[in-house]
């Protein structure tokens, strides 16, 4: 790991932070940098929804059912007033760039208010699974054997159980009014009910594997010098994880949740297609794909399945590409081998 | 040895009970009960019909009262009665689903293990080539995209826009005759399907073959094969290949479990009659013996294959001895 630079460089290298170092090798993975971007530029357009678009994404309009992708307004459309604000100033009133759907919905409106709740879902999922991970694997890692043996079995035990079903029931459950639990949260949460759900029934599914990832690293690095001599200098064993080791499993864990954001993404666009997820009138990229297979023999059915899973794919894939570039930076002797 | 694959036996029985006991005890918290689904379709069902029923399923008594006589019975063999279909749950799931997730399943992996072996090791020999870059960027695209949705695009482009180049959906068209044009149908129908289910865990093993035989590549005992003459071929066949799969087997394993259960996505875009589809709407019609008895036969083939893999590997593996 030797760099050709001297002098003054490397001097100032010498002193640079770790997230600044990790930040200038992050910048050379071009795709990284470029699906962060584009990642930060979706979750712009989400959270601004309602004032990019001049539509309410749940308003119907039968006359433009199944219209196709496409800057122009038709003439005959000109002269009605059909929308909510003059927004900006590109998406004239009675535009629709990704075209409508069966109910004559905008779809670019839905696909930006549905990244709203598919995005909310991925990284509020993806961050709590991964704390909960790091947590219970911290905790197995630097107890005693007892208590590392039962956690690492419950562990294979959840990871023995069929996800999807146990998923499939944990959302009925959740959604039952007769558990009292469920009750007490539609009353406190309302109209975000089922996104609420939706994450907690993700955390629940997905900690595992962090679980155990962090487990391994807490477990070799309890054998490290500089363990021992925190040890040695009398340190509480509570100081050592939280100062000393768990900061050097630092980057394995943002890995990690880079990763599990876009996994969580993808769980959930997969329980909504099912029907099991978000539930209209709220939109998510999954709930739009629900029943798009019926419409692609309509003519320009297709693109109601099209735009939103396309949206689902390049978000997964730029936090994949981010967690590649993050590990390659945060740890430069994998570079180039996973 | 035997020691240990006798202990690891051993310990699938109580984390099979315990299993089932968890998933018994979730199923019962879910809402509505069998009887529920028969009062809808039937007008004239009255309160007393309901207790009557009720009483016949034994569903008055609480929940670990009723696990335990499910227990009872299905230490036996005997899983209980599917109440959508009127038969032994145990047979319709294994006689009329199990099959279809087989093929698809099966084929499914085949084809993952086939291309992504010698693509990994390709790319990884020509590691920052274009064929690598290639490889690594398609590895991206499979792992991110979500695979009902490129189901949905693959049925557009394959069936709707060619105008039935490949069947839509389902397993086979009826009223076809002779070994090979019902061959023929049956591969037609399986294409798709396959191409969806299988691009998950092509992107992922290639990737891990890729990146295990990179670790493989750059050990002492391979300089040393080539420094006695060696032809490339043989140094990377018999030599690098057979330690860089060693990790694949293991991934494998763990995967083939997921292919079952996990299918329900694929099955359910392709309207495939498979187990994960059969588990989905058993759980949602509150069928729970067939639910049950095709999710205990899920976590007993997770079980499974753990040992198995882990087997595989000791076995593939000298230096790795259970004890």
């Amino acid at each position: 790991m030797t760099e050709p630079d001297k002098g003054t460089k490397l001097r100032s290298r010498d002193t640079e932070s770790p997230a600044r170092t990790t930040w200038r090798r992050f910048r050379r993975h071009r795709l990284a940098l470029v699906g962060g971007v584009v990642l930060v530029v979706l979750v712009l357009c989400a959270a601004l929804a309602p004032w990019l678009s001049p539509y309410d994404f749940a308003r119907q309009n039968r006359r433009v059912r199944f219209s196709s992708p496409s800057f122009s307004v038709p003439i005959e459309l000109q002269s009605l007033p059909q929308c909510r604000q003059p927004a900006v100033l590109w998406w004239r009133c009675g535009m629709h760039p990704f075209g409508t759907d069966d109910l004559g919905r905008d779809i670019l409106t839905r696909v930006l208010h549905g990244g709203r709740v598919s995005l909310l879902v991925g990284f509020a999922a993806g961050l709590a699974s991964t704390l909960l991970g790091t947590l219970i694997g911290a905790l197995a890692g630097f107890s005693g054997r007892l208590v590392d043996t039962s956690v690492s079995r419950f562990v294979d035990i959840m990871l023995s159980i069929p996800q999807l079903p146990l998923l499939l029931i944990l959302v009925g459950l959740l959604a039952n009014p007769e558990v009292p639990m469920a009750n007490w949260l539609s009353q406190t949460l309302g109209g975000a009910k089922s996104i609420v759900i939706i994450i907690a029934v993700i955390v629940i599914l997905s900690w595992m594997s962090t679980a155990r990832l962090v487990r391994g690293q807490v477990l070799s690095l309890k054998e490290r010098e500089f363990v021992e001599a925190a040890r040695a200098l009398g340190i509480s064993r509570l100081r050592i994880v939280l100062r000393h080791v768990l900061p050097s499993t630092l980057s394995v864990i943002i890995v990690q949740a880079t990763l599990m954001t876009g996994e969580a993404i993808l769980i959930e666009s997969g329980l909504s297609f099912l029907g099991l997820g978000i539930q209209p009138p709220a939109v998510s990229w999954g709930n739009m794909l629900s029943r798009a297979q019926e419409f692609l023999y309509y003519p320009n059915g297709v693109y109601i399945a099209l735009f939103p899973g396309l949206f689902i794919f390049l978000t997964v894939l730029c936090a994949n590409f981010v967690g590649d570039g993050l590990r390659d930076a945060l740890d430069p002797r994998l570079r180039g081998r996973l | 040895m035997l020691a240990y694959i006798v202990r690891r036996l051993l310990q699938v029985i109580p984390t099979l009970l315990f299993i089932s006991l968890v998933l018994y005890g979730l199923l019962a918290l879910k809402p509505g009960d069998p009887i529920d689904e028969l009062r809808r379709g039937n007008p004239g069902f009255t309160q007393a019909d309901y207790e009557r029923l009720r009483e016949f399923y034994g569903l008055d008594k609480p929940w670990y009262v009723r696990y335990w006589r499910w227990l009872g019975r299905a230490v036996q063999g005997d899983f209980g009665p599917s109440r959508q279909f009127g038969r032994p749950a145990a047979q319709y799931v294994f006689e009329n689903r199990l099959p279809n997730t087989l093929l698809l399943s099966g084929v499914a992996l085949l084809v993952a293990l086939v291309i992504s072996i010698p693509t990994g090791v390709l790319s990884a020999l020509k590691q920052h080539s274009a064929l690598d870059y290639t490889v690594t960027v398609f590895n991206f695209l499979g792992v991110s995209v979500p695979i009902f949705w490129l189901g949905i695009m693959l049925i557009y482009l394959f069936a709707v826009r060619t105008g039935g180049f490949l069947p839509a959906g389902s397993m086979m068209t009826p009223g076809i005759t002779g070994a090979w044009p019902v061959f023929v149908d049956r591969l037609r129908h399986l294409l798709l399907p396959v191409a969806a289910l299988s691009s998950l865990h092509l992107a992922q093993w290639t990737r891990f073959m890729r990146s295990s035989m990179l670790e493989v590549v750059r050990l002492d005992y391979l300089t040393t094969a080539r420094a006695k003459g060696l032809r490339e071929g043989k140094v990377v066949y018999r030599h690098a290949l057979r330690n860089a799969i060693l990790p694949l087997i293991t991934l494998v394993g763990l995967s083939i479990p997921q292919l079952f259960s996990g299918a329900v996505l694929t099955e359910t875009v392709f309207n495939w009659p498979g187990m994960g589809r059969a588990i989905f709407d058993a759980i949602l019609v509150n069928d729970f013996n067939v639910a049950m008895v095709s999710l205990m036969f899920i976590s007993l083939l997770i079980l499974a294959c753990n040992l198995l893999a882990d087997l595989a590997y000791a076995l593939a593996d000298p230096r790795i001895r259970y004890d």
